[in-house]
């Protein structure tokens, strides 16, 4: 048997081919396509009165301007709310272009189709649009103060307002009777994903066939396929949407169908001709999904070890304009926030508002590193309010393995009973504190200090709800040349599917993996999918392969033995290194891509390989279906947990206030790993983002309602220079419930980060740090502050 | 719009003066950030890449250093770092490599953003800026008289921006700039200090912290006074200390997404007093390396 490829960090396969530049984003696609350009609008909230393309008309290459006057059918009806939920009770959702009324700045409100983009925004730029100002709503403080109204008739700016206890009692009354009592108020800022490569549409109509053919980056080719057949009242087996090579997607690429989702796919019907919009970086800050933004009112009763008694939580959730995805990120924050930890009773109520800003969607992490800032942030406070290590009151509250299962009591965003299904946390705790160097760092701070240095630890831990359902499927082929194609129905934007399906994939069949071929986000090759997103598609899609690779093989041995006849039985068969041969005898054997051809049985011959599998040649497994190929679905009943801590030392200038961080550390759990280069690469990449929330990434709009550094020369995403080296180490607590023992890994990284960093900093500087993210000149505010009230209680 | 590419510096002058609604374009740094961006619509672009004598520098009698408008940072940090470190040391926290390559100080002082890198130690060491036009020839305007407000200079519609002359070193400097971030970033503020050791005089500019680059005189005029010049003995902290506060005094910041005013005037006063304690004992370290020099 060769070596078992899962669990090896092979090399990426597809890095060759997107190294030399030969990978095909959407802009590489359709050279000769109608170009699409939009005027947005440049006001956060305001009536439309006036839309004048007089001036425009005469541009030579135009070939159509359309407002929503133009929209037919349902294109005219505002776009879906994708994840219902019966808290929602306001639910609103953005027109693909703008219905009277515009909500934030960025919000498309005229179409225009030119020769090329050039051309189509010369157009858009002499279009006059007259608007009559509606007052802004901005922030979360002016939202729940409820005196100006994002949408009329939703009072109080409030789209969704939850509560979800842990029937572990009461939680005011936990508190109330709790010998300890804390209560912090939390704020996390607007930030956004920032994926490379922006949105993109190109679509193909084909009169004749009435076929129409999308390509979008997007996360989910298969529901935008689902959602422009709907729209556009096409039957769905007439919509193809193809998924190419996608630069980054982090969780924005999921929310579908964006407006130019249907409009581009509508025009090119309209016109009888193909055509293309590519979202530039100015569209994206202003047109596409932010998240993170929350208040936070934490009140916690605990007892003389630090453990929680009660915890009750408020969350004042931003969803912007519209919440064309529900609520699920404030749902996500609620019922993760409780981490590794067992509280007493929990209470956590979320009121989700409207702001006249872009719309919010989950964003890498989704919702979780806001909870768990709120959780290592009470965790923190608990410790300077008791005086004890920060490190203790976290065991002290840790969930036990032998308590696995864990049930937490609550619904989560899949609607499923959050049960934790395995996870070893105080073994995650030790680890993190020999890999930080906890133990011995006060030692160190003192050989800063002399050297008048200021440092500071901090650390964290979190769980993560992956893999969620309803599904995943694959579609596993031998080829008669012995190639493998695995076909799945999810997106991959730079994951490693290519990889790390093909290892799963290469195991079951006995095959190398540069044997296997992965193809990916193409309903033309697979039309049941979900979506890559929630650090799922491993868990989902990754089971699925094994699933129909399993039944290619079981049927590989049931054509082989009745190839070998003399007795042999299927059973006695198995797949090594491109053959199947007898286990009792290796040298019966017959090639994989031979099986492939007798599995086609055939009366025509093409050529050598095809004469075997005909008529009066072959003898063929009676009762099988043709083809060496199968398709297996996964069905989780419920999420798997995966885990990790995060520990950093970080230094801060005592005079400029620059922070610095010097040392960053990830103990990381996702069970059993397929790939631990490419989880590696997973956690790196979410840490750089996570340090970018924490020091450096915020959206900034400004009181009317103007997003201020919407380019990045002012929103700062980390560069080499400020990624420190990460240490990581890894634990296995395999998830029981999928065959694979497989948790997800994709959002791991980024979640602690902010709440790690903030608890390094609290260290190193001795002062409560409620914010985040925090820059130079908030700390020094932060300090001054902290200066005059020192300075009022000696006075 | 228009694309004028004129070949020679004569023909440069009379596109200059022709279109006065063109925008001259070298690097591209600026110029194609507010392109991009859709903050201007100039009429043409008026791109000099042509012309080769901006490209370079040389050095008068005098031994003054005539450095061509469009000469890179990236050459002024290769070339430069003996005679003019603190430009040296400003360019090296412009943008990234490619814009090093491309991007010089004509684009700088062209532009007039209060944030340029370069403009602080143009002030300090009291650079000339050399520009032309057809009708009325060459002029020199100092620096310090050159910026008139955020993104306004004291260039007529006819000139262009030729050379700008600059003193070889009379002494340590040194360049100092708090970013939002370790590298590409825009200046949050940056100072620049130089010192004339002959004069016993010190030069110093403050970027990012008012509508123009300043020089903060009185801080000036204190550490001239104050040093040991005499001794070359270490710096009394409390004199570092002093200068940085009227450095500080010296600026005028606003509040932005960048950072806060009390913010930018408290890093200013760092700044102040580390460039000038770098610059002393930098000052220390070369007199005693003379000295020893002269014993042996």
């Amino acid at each position: 048997m060769n070596d078992k490829l899962v669990g090896q960090p092979l090399v990426r396969k597809e890095d060759p081919r997107l190294l030399r530049g030969d990978g095909r984003y959407l802009d590489d696609l359709g050279r000769g396509a109608l170009a699409a350009a939009f005027v947005r609008s440049p006001v956060a909230h305001a009536r439309i009165t006036g839309i004048d393309v007089d001036e425009a008309l005469d541009v030579e290459g135009l070939v159509a301007i359309y407002t929503h006057e133009d929209l037919p059918g349902r294109i005219a009806e505002p776009l879906p709310l994708l994840i219902p939920h019966p808290d929602l009770t306001h639910p609103r959702t953005p027109y693909c272009l703008a219905n009277g009324e515009v909500n934030h700045v960025g919000e498309a409100v005229v179409m225009v189709v030119a020769t090329d983009r050039y051309l189509a925004e010369d157009v858009a730029e002499r279009i006059r649009v007259t608007y009559e100002d509606l007052p802004p709503v901005v922030g979360i403080d002016q939202a729940r103060a409820g005196e100006r109204l994002v949408h009329e008739d939703a009072p109080g700016n409030v789209a969704a307002r939850s509560v979800q206890t842990n029937g572990k009692g009461e939680a005011h009354e936990a508190i109330a009777s709790a010998p300890h009592r804390l209560a912090l108020d939390l704020h996390i800022e607007r930030s956004a994903s920032m994926p490379m490569e922006g949105k993109g549409v190109l679509a193909h109509w084909d009169a004749d066939d009435r076929t129409l053919r999308v390509h979008s980056s997007t996360q989910t080719s298969t529901s935008v396929r689902l959602a422009v057949a709907a729209k556009l009242e096409l039957p769905p087996d007439r919509v193809e949407v193809i998924t190419p090579d996608v630069g980054g997607g982090f969780g924005v690429k999921i929310v579908h169908p964006w407006p130019e989702e249907i409009l581009v796919p509508w025009a090119a019907m309209t016109l009888g001709r193909d055509v293309k919009w590519v979202e530039d970086r100015r569209e994206h800050f202003t047109s596409s999904a932010h998240e993170r933004a929350q208040q936070q009112h934490v009140e916690v009763g605990f007892d003389e070890a630090g453990r929680l008694l009660g915890l009750s939580v408020e969350i004042w959730h931003d969803n912007g304009a519209y919440v064309p995805y529900g609520i699920i990120v404030p749902i996500v924050t609620s019922t993760q926030l409780l981490g590794p930890y067992k509280v007493g009773a929990y209470r956590v109520e979320f009121t989700s508002l409207y702001t006249n800003t872009v719309i919010v969607t989950p964003y890498r992490g989704a919702g979780r590193p806001q909870g768990v800032f709120a959780m290592e942030r009470t965790m923190d406070a608990i410790a300077e309010y008791l005086g004890m290590d920060r490190l203790a009151v976290r065991e002290a509250n840790l969930i036990q393995p032998e308590e696995m299962p864990y049930d937490q009591g609550l619904v989560f965003q899949d609607g499923r009973p959050l049960i934790y299904d395995s996870g070893d946390y105080p073994t995650m705790l030790r680890m993190i504190r020999d890999l930080v160097g906890w133990d011995g760092f006060e030692a160190e701070r003192a050989a800063a200090a002399a050297e008048g240095r200021r440092i500071g630890i901090g650390i964290g831990a979190y769980v993560e709800g992956t893999g969620m359902g309803p599904y995943e499927g694959a579609h596993v082929k031998v080829e008669t040349t012995g190639e493998v194609v695995v076909s799945t129905g999810l997106t991959t934007q730079g994951q490693g599917h290519y990889t790390s399906l093909a290892q799963i994939a290469a195991d079951v069949l006995g095959v190398g993996v540069g044997d296997v071929t992965v193809i990916t986000g193409d309903t033309r090759r697979f039309k049941y999918a979900v979506g890559t997103f929630a650090s799922r598609a491993i868990v989902t899609s990754g089971n699925a392969v094994a699933i129909a690779a399993a039944k290619v093989a079981e049927k590989a041995k049931r054509i082989a033995a009745a190839a070998l006849g003399d007795g042999v039985a299927p059973e006695d068969l198995e797949l090594v290194d491109g053959r199947v041969r007898r286990r009792a005898d290796p040298a019966t054997a017959i090639d994989l891509r031979t099986v492939a051809v007798l599995s086609n049985p055939l009366r025509y011959a093409f050529d050598e390989e095809t004469k075997a599998a005909t008529q009066f040649a072959a003898a063929t497994a009676t009762g099988e279906e043709p083809g060496l190929e199968a398709t297996g679905y996964y069905m989780p009943e419920r999420s798997t947990y995966a885990a990790g801590a995060h520990g950093v030392v970080v230094e801060t200038d005592p005079e400029t206030a620059d922070i610095r961080i010097l040392r960053y550390c990830v103990v990381h759990d996702c069970g059993v790993v397929v790939n631990p280069r490419i989880v590696e690469g997973q956690v790196h990449g979410g840490v750089a983002q996570g340090i970018g929330g924490a020091l450096y990434e915020r959206i900034v709009y400004d009181d009317a309602g103007q997003l201020v550094n919407a380019s990045y020369m002012d929103f700062l995403i980390p560069f080499a220079t400020e990624v420190p080296h990460i240490q990581t180490a890894h634990m296995v607590t395999a998830s029981g419930l999928n065959p694979l023992g497989l948790k997800g890994a994709g959002e791991a990284g980024v979640i602690p980060t902010s709440a790690v960093v903030a608890s390094a900093i609290e260290d190193a500087e001795g002062l409560a740090v409620r914010r985040m993210p925090i820059s130079p000149s908030e700390l020094y505010e932060l300090r001054k502050a902290r200066q005059a009230r020192k300075e009022q209680v000696s006075a | 719009m228009d694309f004028l590419r004129p070949a020679t510096w004569a023909e440069a002058l009379t596109a200059r003066a022709e279109r006065p609604d063109a925008v001259p374009i070298a690097g591209g740094t600026d110029v194609m950030v507010e392109l991009n961006f859709d903050r201007r619509r100039p009429g043409a672009l008026l791109d000099l890449n042509r012309i080769p004598a901006l490209r370079q520098w040389t050095r008068d009698p005098d031994g003054t250093i005539r450095l061509g408008a469009s000469v890179p940072y990236a050459r002024i940090i290769d070339e430069l770092r003996t005679d003019l470190p603190g430009l040296a040391m400003a360019s090296r926290t412009v943008g990234s490599p490619q814009i090093r390559n491309r991007g010089g100080v004509g684009g700088n002082l062209g532009a007039a953003s209060p944030a340029g890198d370069t403009h602080p130690v143009l002030v300090a060491t009291d650079a000339v800026i050399e520009v032309e036009s057809a009708e009325r020839g060459v002029r020199a305007i100092p620096a310090t008289e050159f910026y008139l407000g955020v993104k306004r200079n004291a260039m007529a519609a006819d000139e262009l921006i030729k050379a700008v002359l600059l003193a070889p070193a009379k002494g340590p400097q040194q360049f100092s700039k708090i970013g939002t971030r370790n590298a590409m970033v825009i200046a949050v503020c940056s100072f620049a200090v130089a010192l004339d050791v002959a004069a016993r005089k010190v030069g110093a500019g403050i970027g990012s912290a008012a509508p123009t680059p300043r020089r903060p005189f009185e801080a000036e005029l204190f550490a001239a006074d104050a040093l040991p010049w005499d001794s070359r003995a270490d710096l009394d902290p409390r004199i570092a200390t002093r200068f940085g506060e009227l450095v500080a005094a010296a600026a005028a910041p606003i509040d932005d997404v960048r950072g806060t005013a009390a913010y930018r005037r408290h890093a200013l006063s760092v700044m102040g007093r580390r460039t000038l304690t770098w610059a002393w004992r930098e000052h220390q370290s070369s007199q005693s390396c003379q000295s020893s020099k002269e014993l042996t």
